[in-house]
């Protein structure tokens, strides 16, 4: 469950309004729309049915188009927070029909496919995802969640102690 | 001059007198790497950001032993992946090896130890 709070959390991080404000170069002091806002924040405290409920009063009086992506964003991963997969899907994807690139957004979906165990989509999204923003450390997360669930290893540390041991016996490899 | 052949024949005498202190009167020498028995060996856990990331790969690390049995500069001698050099030289630092008795000497060789990170597949696993 941690894994699920600290990626949402994350990933709200550019879905703040104050950063639309800054977009649209105008000089506002403050959050303009305070619902958002506050959703955010308690989405990012962990709070996923006070983050829902905030951000769908946010969403109501939304402005833009970029508030409403940043509010169906938020929605995505609230619900998703509150175990509502289901719910939390077309908000993600109402967000990846207007913007493409936005990788959170395919980190989200990811996540959501992962809880819905629609583990190739997850992987694509994953994907997508990575090719948009390759250092990405949520999605690298998110990937080893899926990995869990598809591929789950059992980690193995040997112990040799022959000076020569890197050189004879040795057969290192890096799984990717 | 008289004076400085005696200093120098006192001086040779005196080595010859030590050498054979180490060499022969009941000092045995220990390869530290072959013949120094662990007391306390630490396993380290696998790094969580190398599972996450599937990555596997082996540390060898090497140092002294000292006389009271911890392990004294130890570095990393042979490394596939950085991922695990730091937790390799850690579980060194914390093992111990059982201390030299008195008629014992150090040999001064380093000894080395090599830590292989692996993944096993779980599921083959169950499986078993």
């Amino acid at each position: 469950m941690s894994y699920w709070i600290i990626l949402v959390a994350a990933l709200l991080l550019l879905a703040c309004p104050e950063l639309a404000a800054d977009e649209e170069s105008k000089t506002v002091i403050g959050p303009r729309n305070a619902l958002l806002a506050d959703g955010a924040d308690a989405l990012k405290a962990g709070d996923g049915v006070e983050g829902v409920r905030l951000t769908l009063g946010g969403l109501e009086i939304a402005q833009g188009e970029l508030e409403r992506k940043m509010g169906h964003s938020n929605l995505c991963a609230g619900y998703l927070l509150i175990d509502k997969p289901l719910t939390a899907l077309p908000h993600c994807n109402w967000v990846l029909e207007r913007d493409p690139n936005h990788w959170r957004t395919y980190n989200n979906r990811a996540l959501v496919y992962l809880r819905l165990e629609r583990f190739e989509e997850s992987e694509a999204d994953i994907a997508r995802g990575q090719a948009l923003s390759p250092s990405s450390r949520n999605l690298k997360i998110a990937k080893g969640m899926l990995l869990d669930e598809t591929d789950p290893v059992r980690p193995n540390v040997e112990i040799d102690e022959r000076r020569n041991a890197m050189e004879k016996g040795s057969d290192d490899s890096s799984k990717n | 001059m008289t004076i400085l052949r005696r200093t120098s024949l006192g001086a040779l005498l005196a080595v010859a007198l030590v050498v054979p202190a180490f060499g022969q009167s009941g000092v045995d020498r220990i390869d530290s790497n072959m013949e120094r028995v662990p007391l306390h060996t630490v396993i380290p856990d696998y790094p969580e950001v190398a599972r996450r990331d599937r990555v596997e790969g082996s540390v060898q690390v090497c140092f002294n032993i000292s006389r009271s049995g911890y392990p004294r500069r130890i570095a990393v001698r042979h490394s596939t992946n950085r991922l695990f050099e730091k937790i390799a030289k850690k579980a060194v630092r914390q093992s111990t090896w059982k201390p030299l008795s008195e008629g014992e000497q150090e040999s001064g060789i380093k000894a080395c130890r090599t830590f292989r990170f692996s993944l096993v597949s779980a599921i083959e696993n169950e499986q078993d």
